[in-house]
Order: C-alpha cells, then sequence, then structure tokens
C-alpha cells in the first residue's frame, strides 16, 4: 500500500546521521511539523551500524537518483533546482579484506586483497568467510564508534529528556595503554589504584594527590601553568614515568604538547563520570552506536515526525533569492520553512568549504581479546602517540555487546590522520595481532595475540571545525560529520546550535512525559492528548522524577569500584 | 520496588491502519478511539494482568507511525518477548505484505521471540482474507493466530493473556529471549529488561 508525503512541513531533515536526528527529534518534541527523510536504506548515515553483509555494500549503495527525470518540470519561474550530494564528505574506503579462506579445507588466495594475506588461518575449527557471513546479522559494526562519559552532555540529556528509554548500554569494564612493551590496565577508580600491583605505596599516594587536585584543587594549584604543557604539570609534581604516562595518555587523553589546563579539563572529564555505571567512567551502546541515532529518531516519530527511508531525493528547489522552497521526492514536491541536511548530502553547488583534517579509521574482526581474561570485557585501549604518530583510540566490543557472534571481539581504532589509515594503525595492529605462524610455533595458548579474520580501512573528514555557513542559503543548517570526540559532545552542541537558530527561545528537548502519565491524563477525556505542544504544557510529577533520578544513582551494575576517585581523600 | 514479578516487552508491526494502536487502547483502556489520527506522544502502553496469582507486567510498543513508509528502527525490535503481526482481514494487501514484514523481524528481532498473527477488524463485513487462509500462514511460520476485532472487543483480551501465558510459561522454562540482564538501563525504570525483569530473576 502506497502513501503519498504530505507536501507541507515546518521543517525537512535530510539524513540520519546523529546532528540530523537530535534536531529532527528536537524540533518534534516542541510540536513542529518534521520530515526526516533520508535516500539510504538504513538510519544512521555516516554514523551508522552495519551487519557483515552489507558493510561491504555501503560505498555501493545505490542512490536512486532518477536520472533521466525531467526536473525542470517541477519548477515555477525563477527557481533554481540542485542534485543532493557531494564527493567531498563521504568516508572514502581504503581496503576491505578477508584475512580468511572463503571456505573450509581450501587456501584460496582472498579476493579483495591488495595486501599480502599472511594471517590464513590453517587450523580445521578455524573462521572461514562463509562461517562468518552466516553469522552476518549478528554483526552491528560501528563505522563511527563511539563511547560515552556517564556524566557527560550525552548522557545526562539523553535522561534529561526521557530518550534513555529507548537504548541499553553497557559499561566499560577496563581502560588500557600501552606501556613499556606491553598492554597494561589504566588504574582509574580509587580502588583500582589501590589495589593495583604496578603502581608502587609510593606512587598510589602521589596519584591520589594528584587526581584529587585536578578535580578539585583551588586555581592557585594551577597558576604559572597557562603557557605550559600537562606533561610539565606532571613532571614539576615529581610524578613517576609510569604515573605520567597513565595520568597523560589514558586519563587525560593527552599528548607530550597538551596545553595544561586542558589536561585538567579532561582529567576532570574523565574522573567526574566514575562511580556512577560501573568501574570505568564509560558506557558504550548495546548493539552498536548506530542504535543512538535510531533513539532520537524514534522520540520525534513519537513526537509526530514523518519517517520516510530509501526515498528518491531529485533534488532542492530554491527561489531566486536563493531561499530554500522545497524539494523534490520522486515527483512530489515538499515544502518546508527549514530544512536541515547532513553534510554528504550538501549539493556540489554549495561546497564551499573543503577538509583540512581526516580521520584514519579501521575495523578488525578477531578470533579472541587482545588481552584475554576469564570474562568478557568492554576495553578502551589508548595507544600513546609515539615516533611522530598520534595517539590512537581503540575499542574492543565483544559478543556481549550484540555487536558480534560468539568468539569473535571487534576492534575498532580511530586516530588523527598523518598519512593514511594503514600507515596510522600500522605500529598498533603489528603489535597487538599476531597470525598463525606464531601460534605453531609457540604453543602457548594463553599469550595468544588475536588473528584478523576481516580488517576495514577508511578515511573520513573531519568536518566539525568547518564553517559550514559559508554560502550557505539562509533557510539551510549543515551538520558536520562524525568528529574524533570519544563521546557525542561536539554533536549535542552542534544541534543545539542549530535548534536554538531555527526556534531561538524553545526549549530544547524538555523531558518527554512516561507513557503512565500519559494514560492517566487520557482517561478523564477519553482522548490521548493529540498534540505535542500539549505535553510540553503538562505538570511534570516531581515525585516521579525523584524515584528515576534515584534509580540512575542506585543502578550501578557492578557494586565493586563505584567509589569514585573524587568521592574523597585518599586513605 | 514496583507490585510486578515479570516484565514482558511486546511489539506490534504491520501496515498502517491494521488497527495496531486501536488493539492496544483497547486492551489497555477499554476504549475504542475513535477517528483515525496517528497517536502523537505515546511511546507504549502498560497493562499489568494476573497469570497463575502472578502479577506481570506487559510493556505494549506501538510503532510510531514509522511502518507507513517502511522505516522501523531496527532498535524498535530490540529486547522484545513477544512479537504481533497484524493485518487487516478486510484488506488484502495487508496480508500480501507479512512476509516483508518476517524478513524483517527476522533480521532484527531475537530468534526466540514469541511470534504471533493477528488478523483484525473481523467485525467488519467485506472481509477478504478467510480465517482459513490466515491459519495457513500463521502454521507455515510457526506463529500463533487469532483473529480479532478491536472495535467490538472480540478476542482482544484473550489475545493479550495468551501472550502474558505464554511468556510466563517461557520464562519459567527458561526459553525466554535471554536479553543480558547486566546492560545499563541508565533511565532506570522503563525498559523491558531492566533488575526487575524476569531475567535476572530466573538466570
Amino acid at each position: 500500500m502506497d502513501y503519498e508525503l504530505p507536501s507541507e512541513f515546518d521543517l525537512i531533515v535530510v539524513g540520519t546521521g546523529m546532528i540530523e536526528s537530535i534536531v529532527a527529534a528536537a524540533a518534534s518534541r516542541i510540536g513542529k511539523r518534521v520530515l526526516h527523510i533520508d535516500s539510504n536504506n538504513y538510519y544512521g548515515g555516516l554514523w551508522a551500524s552495519f551487519n557483515l553483509d552489507s558493510i561491504s555494500n555501503i560505498l555501493n549503495s545505490a542512490s536512486n537518483i532518477e536520472t533521466n527525470l525531467e526536473v525542470k518540470q517541477f519548477l515555477t519561474e525563477n527557481e533554481k533546482i540542485y542534485q543532493f550530494g557531494n564527493d567531498a564528505f563521504h568516508m572514502h574506503t581504503h581496503s576491505q579484506i578477508w584475512h580468511i579462506p572463503e571456505k573450509a579445507n581450501e587456501q584460496t588466495e582472498t579476493e579483495q586483497s591488495d595486501l599480502p594475506t599472511e594471517c590464513i588461518q590453517k587450523e580445521e575449527e578455524s573462521w572461514t568467510q562463509e562461517k562468518l557471513l552466516k553469522n552476518s546479522r549478528k554483526f552491528n559494526i560501528d563505522i563511527a564508534p563511539k563511547l560515552h562519559f556517564a556524566r557527560g552532555d550525552f548522557v545526562e540529556l539523553l535522561i534529561s529528556s526521557n530518550i534513555a528509554r529507548y537504548s541499553e548500554f553497557r559499561s566499560v569494564s577496563r581502560v588500557l595503554t600501552w606501556l613499556n612493551g606491553q598492554l597494561e590496565v589504566v588504574p582509574c577508580s580509587r580502588s583500582d589504584v589501590f589495589s593495583s600491583t604496578k603502581v608502587s605505596v609510593i606512587e598510589k599516594r602521589m596519584l591520589m594527590k594528584l587526581l584529587t587536585s585536578c578535580v578539585d584543587g583551588d586555581e592557585k594549584e594551577f597558576v604559572g601553568y597557562e603557557n605550559k604543557t600537562f606533561r610539565t604539570y606532571l613532571k614539576d609534581r615529581k610524578l613517576t614515568d609510569n604515573l605520567i604516562h597513565y595520568v597523560l595518555y589514558a586519563i587525560a587523553m593527552a599528548t607530550d604538547t597538551t596545553p595544561c589546563l586542558e589536561g585538567v579539563e579532561n582529567t576532570k572529564r574523565f574522573l567526574s563520570s566514575l562511580g556512577r555505571f560501573g568501574k570505568t567512567p564509560f558506557l558504550y551502546s548495546m548493539y552498536g552506536s548506530g542504535e543512538i541515532t535510531q533513539a532520537f529518531c524514534r522520540l520525534s516519530a513519537v513526537f509526530g515526525g514523518v519517517y520516510a527511508l530509501s526515498q528518491p531525493l531529485n533534488g532542492l528547489i530554491f527561489n531566486n533569492e536563493n531561499k530554500f522552497k522545497s524539494l523534490l521526492c520522486g515527483q512530489q514536491r515538499i515544502s518546508a520553512e527549514h530544512l536541515v541536511m547532513g553534510i554528504e548530502k550538501l549539493p556540489k553547488e554549495f561546497v564551499n568549504f573543503t577538509a583540512t583534517q581526516f580521520i584514519s579509521r579501521a575495523v578488525f574482526v578477531i578470533d579472541r581479546s587482545i588481552m584475554a581474561s576469564e570474562k568478557e570485557n568492554l576495553t578502551l585501549l589508548l595507544f600513546p602517540p609515539e615516533d611522530g604518530k598520534n595517539p590512537c583510540t581503540m575499542i574492543e566490543v565483544g559478543p556481549l555487546t550484540g555487536t558480534c557472534p560468539k568468539d569473535t571481539y571487534i576492534v575498532h581504532m580511530f586516530t588523527k590522520q598523518t598519512t593514511n589509515p594503514e600507515e596510522d594503525f600500522k605500529h598498533c595492529v603489528e603489535r597487538l595481532f599476531g597470525n598463525s605462524k606464531n601460534e605453531s610455533e609457540t604453543g602457548e595458548k594463553e599469550n595468544l595475540l588475536p588473528n584478523v579474520l576481516w580488517s576495514f580501512y577508511y578515511t573520513v573528514p573531519n568536518t566539525v571545525n568547518l564553517d559550514l555557513k559559508n554560502g550557505i542559503p539562509k533557510n539551510i543548517f549543515v551538520c558536520p560529520g562524525p568528529d574524533l570526540d570519544l563521546d557525542y559532545d561536539p554533536a549535542i552542541a552542534q544541534a543545539k546550535a542549530i535548534f536554538n537558530e531555527i526556534y531561538p527561545d524553545l526549549e530544547f528537548l524538555p523531558r518527554a512525559p512516561d507513557p503512565e502519565e500519559i494514560i492517566i491524563e487520557g482517561e478523564d477525556n477519553n482522548n490521548i492528548v493529540t498534540e505535542g505542544e500539549n505535553l510540553t504544557d503538562q505538570p511534570i510529577d516531581e515525585a516521579t522524577e525523584a524515584v528515576a533520578d534515584l534509580q540512575i544513582e542506585t543502578s550501578n551494575d557492578h557494586g565493586e569500584g563505584s567509589s569514585g576517585i573524587e568521592q574523597g581523600e585518599a586513605e | 520496588m514496583e507490585d510486578f514479578k515479570f516484565l514482558f516487552k511486546v511489539v506490534l508491526v504491520g501496515n498502517a491502519g491494521v488497527g495496531k494502536t486501536c488493539l492496544v487502547r483497547r486492551f489497555t483502556q477499554g476504549l475504542f478511539p475513535p477517528g483515525q489520527g496517528a497517536t502523537i506522544g505515546v511511546d507504549f502502553m502498560i497493562k499489568t494482568v494476573e497469570v497463575d496469582n502472578e502479577k506481570v507486567k506487559l510493556q505494549i510498543w506501538d510503532t510510531a507511525g514509522q511502518e507507513r513508509f517502511r522505516s522501523i528502527t531496527q532498535s524498535y525490535y530490540r529486547s522484545a518477548h513477544a512479537l504481533i503481526l497484524v493485518y487487516d482481514i478486510s484488506c488484502q494487501p495487508t496480508f500480501d505484505c507479512l512476509p516483508d514484514w518476517l524478513r524483517e523481524i527476522e533480521e532484527y528481532a531475537s530468534s526466540k521471540v514469541l511470534r504471533v498473527l493477528v488478523g483484525n477488524k473481523i467485525d467488519r463485513e467485506d472481509r477478504e482474507i478467510p480465517t482459513v487462509v490466515g491459519e495457513d500462514f500463521a502454521a507455515r511460520h510457526n506463529m500463533y493466530f487469532l483473529e480479532t476485532s478491536a472495535k467490538e472487543a472480540e478476542n482482544v483480551e484473550r489475545l493479550f493473556m495468551k501472550i502474558a501465558e505464554d511468556l510466563m510459561q517461557q520464562a519459567r522454562s527458561k526459553d525466554l529471549p535471554r536479553y543480558d540482564s547486566n546492560t545499563t538501563n541508565i533511565s532506570g525504570r522503563t525498559s523491558a529488561v531492566s533488575d526487575n525483569s524476569c531475567c535476572s530473576k530466573l538466570a
């Protein structure tokens, strides 16, 4: 049964990336008529997650533009039409390689490979492409993986807007770094610090003292460090090299040149998220980061947003004053006051900026954890900078996150690009992953490095700092793609800025009522509230809210390790 | 602690206009909403029923209109314990779309999810899908089958009670879709599988 889209909206959002989805949710929430539309047949755009089958097709994904359509017939006098899409801001694949044979008992060369395939496995029970692809739908491979600070902007927004009910999270169980030639667990909570065998008693005191002064140290603490690096500060505090490594590269996620105050801010961001949901400050979305954009889309839909994927987007129509009027979907003109769109959808004619920074990214499907232990871990690994290479951030997820099948793990890597993804990660890959040769030679099962089954290297332009207003018609708002931040902080800031520009003075994502509250409302007048605006006016039951808060605070699923460093003095 | 022992997430799918929202509202509120308008601001509805002297809370999720242009989010299907696929017995195209829906269910829902096929609007006199055709389809796809009328309140109670009973039975035999109860629900209140759910109790 085919339905026709309505022809008029307050806001049209093109593309279902993170920022687009937040704006769509925020606008629907305050009662605006929103059309959220995408030519892709999946949610998430440059922020999506894919199964193993579909990730190989993301770049070939057919744009269903009717090229033969005579678009002029849909225009009135003095109108112009521009086609959607540009090549400048898409992701760019470097290689997608199988490191295992296609089928069992075959020593076939991999087909798509550009690199030597020394990683072919030879064991009977080992993975084959066929076997892995049979499990394709158990994969949810993020192309823009994110972690969430337990007290970060994102988690707070999910809770305050009541969008949290659409998603579930797992807490990251360990933070690792590469130190003295091996992987080490970074002690992050107070109990970690004290139970660590890698840190001496004196170091423990020094570390606790330092972290405490970073969190609640007064202004004087950092006087004179305004123009110095965080490293200098740590050195001056007489921290040992190992401690400097933990604080600088892992906790502050900084480099040798990071200014002191920025390092302190980063340290605070880390420490203040401790002790809320687990042993580390971080959460990861069940079923992958791509679920998050969908949570915002669901909220938008619940508040009347119209959703349409796989749409034939044939162009954007402008009047002679260069004002956006309508978009052409198939043969239908759909109009709106404002248009919000993902940067990858922007017509070529409007691309007045070029990305100067790029993000190197890689995904590996491996056959065991990079640092095996009894129970499955969810790991953040902060690989320190070395030899002119930028620090690399890695996230390892296992089957319990619902993103990969049993007996596999996924490792995501990303870093600021210097040359290309293969080069930027080469030193990490060599150290973290092994191949079957090692296995037969050493014979030691316990210290085995994981084998890479499948790898994917790609580049994404970092568009978050571009001036996306340059030459763009006034009623169009362009959303940048994924950035390097570990969490969604810049994305939320961007979405909020766009929302405030379109709807100044209106509330950004006020708390959505709970279903129970609406039902109570509905029973009186036999009629469920049918206007978004009415809902905003409903008094929020403060008691209910207090209960929610309480439950947040007590929903720590790990019990232990919940005493954050910030909660008191050492010893 | 809320007063229930089991909490199940039930999701509805099927073409627009087959009466999904009406079924939910008939069951949870005992009313048949006149007029057509899509419901705004309602995410899911809750009703607590009693099975074998145990309180069972059903959290019933509606599509929020995203089915209209085949754009239901995958996350909608996550963590569902039961799935109701609805068609309109007076509208052949809604029946013809069932295989498409099944494909989507296969792709995104747990393989153990309890699946129910419902032919709605049996109050209508212009039936296009004979009961036996629906029965057949359900049997072939291993689904429980029921015909209902949200308008006349026919079989609606029975539908949801049957689901509650079956899920209880599955829960007792530990055959429920197993969602890891160790996940963090940051809202702490409304997800299908939170700490007071069956999964963590039975595990």
